[in-house]
């Protein structure tokens, strides 16, 4: 497998909880308009809403890094939902491993409640992306 | 409930290598209930076994459907105008809904996913615990609602063994001493004459002692 990918071209889905920034409607926007179709930001009301099989179709369709930006410990509007989130995202990465993708194509961010979504998006497209390329990207 | 657990990807993509065309078929009874085989799991396992079959530069086609139940002919029927159109059956039924299928359709191939666990409550939010062995003969009227066959280790009706520590079984220190549980309920309900009595051994051919067991209502019958 690829063990190198360009940050500029790799294909990102962000699953986030949208009271990490209550202007997040606007703010993702400007970024899909930029980036087009390599991004793609899935809201979700409380990241504890996320489900392994969604977290599984990011990859499926061949998202090289899905990330689920939650609240913060102990941080969570309704107490549990992030570390619940946590959990499932942890499901979710058994069972890519099981087929071979590394784990760390999946991962849990948490967001400290300062940073608005489009610069929490900007500060991990700047990161160095320790995986290949996916091997399930549409050819 | 009868609980169960999904085999290993490595299990199951072993016993489909031959097959392209996989008919994957969940229950929405009881092993959705237990988060095995219910359309969730449907949609992961078959999610796996495309990613993987892309991986492995193989051709897969897979259709998920989820049946109400996988145990009764009437549900089973659904599959009629599919299973043609493919290989094989991949079930995430239980033991029971599995044998089911292949009932109806003897001709086709019927595959497991899910190893068949045991018949137990939801003791909470991802907790299922063993509770009932189906021994057909229930006797919790006399042990305070709490089964000594299936939740002692030893299945003593005589109890309790003498070698429980801390209110546990010796067994298995994280499970609770059925017999500790017993006397205590039956003390809380005033009852402790229950203990009294001597229960003669097990009668087992209520169990499996005569093979498979048959229950036949004429009154429900068409």
């Amino acid at each position: 497998m690829d063990r190198t990918i360009d940050k500029e071209t790799a294909r990102i889905s962000i699953f986030f909880c949208q009271r990490v920034d209550s202007g997040q409607d606007t703010n993702r926007r400007a970024i899909e308009k930029e980036l087009g179709a390599r991004i793609r930001f899935y809201p979700l009301p409380c990241s504890g809403r996320i489900d392994p099989l969604q977290l599984l179709r990011a990859i499926e369709t061949g998202a090289d890094m899905v990330y689920l930006v939650t609240c913060g410990e102990g941080t969570c509007r309704y107490r549990e939902g992030n570390t619940r989130a946590w959990k499932r995202l942890a499901y979710a990465q058994g069972l890519i491993e099981e087929i071979g993708l590394e784990r760390e194509r999946l991962e849990v961010i948490q967001s400290n409640g300062q940073k608005t979504i489009d610069e929490i998006t900007r500060s991990l497209l700047a990161r160095d992306i320790r995986v290949g390329s996916s091997p399930l990207r549409p050819k | 409930m009868i609980t169960a657990e999904r085999k290993s990807l490595s299990e199951i993509k072993a016993m489909i290598a031959p097959y392209r065309k996989i008919l994957l078929v969940g229950c929405g009874t009881c092993v959705a209930e237990c988060a095995s085989g219910g359309e969730k799991e449907v949609g992961l396992l078959a999610s796996q076994l495309r990613m993987a079959a892309k991986i492995e530069g193989r051709e897969i086609e897979i259709k998920e459907i989820t049946l109400d139940r996988q145990c009764v002919y009437e549900f089973i029927d659904q599959l009629t105008s599919l299973v043609e159109q493919y290989d094989v059956v991949l079930s995430l039924g239980c033991g029971a809904g599995v044998q089911a299928v292949a009932e109806v359709f003897p001709k086709l191939t019927i595959l497991p996913a899910l190893n068949t666990t045991f018949i137990g409550e939801t003791r909470g939010s991802g907790v299922w615990f063993e509770n009932c062995r189906a021994c057909g003969d229930c006797k919790l009227g006399l042990f305070a609602a709490v089964c000594p066959i299936t939740r002692c280790a030893k299945g003593l009706l005589n109890g309790p063994c003498g070698g429980s520590k801390g209110e546990h079984c010796e067994v298995d220190p994280d499970t609770p001493c059925a017999w500790q549980l017993i006397v205590t309920r039956l003390e809380e309900r005033g009852r402790l004459e229950f203990l009294e009595e001597v229960h003669p051994p097990v009668d087992w051919s209520k169990s499996q002692g005569k093979g498979p067991r048959k229950i036949v209502r004429e009154d429900q019958k068409n």
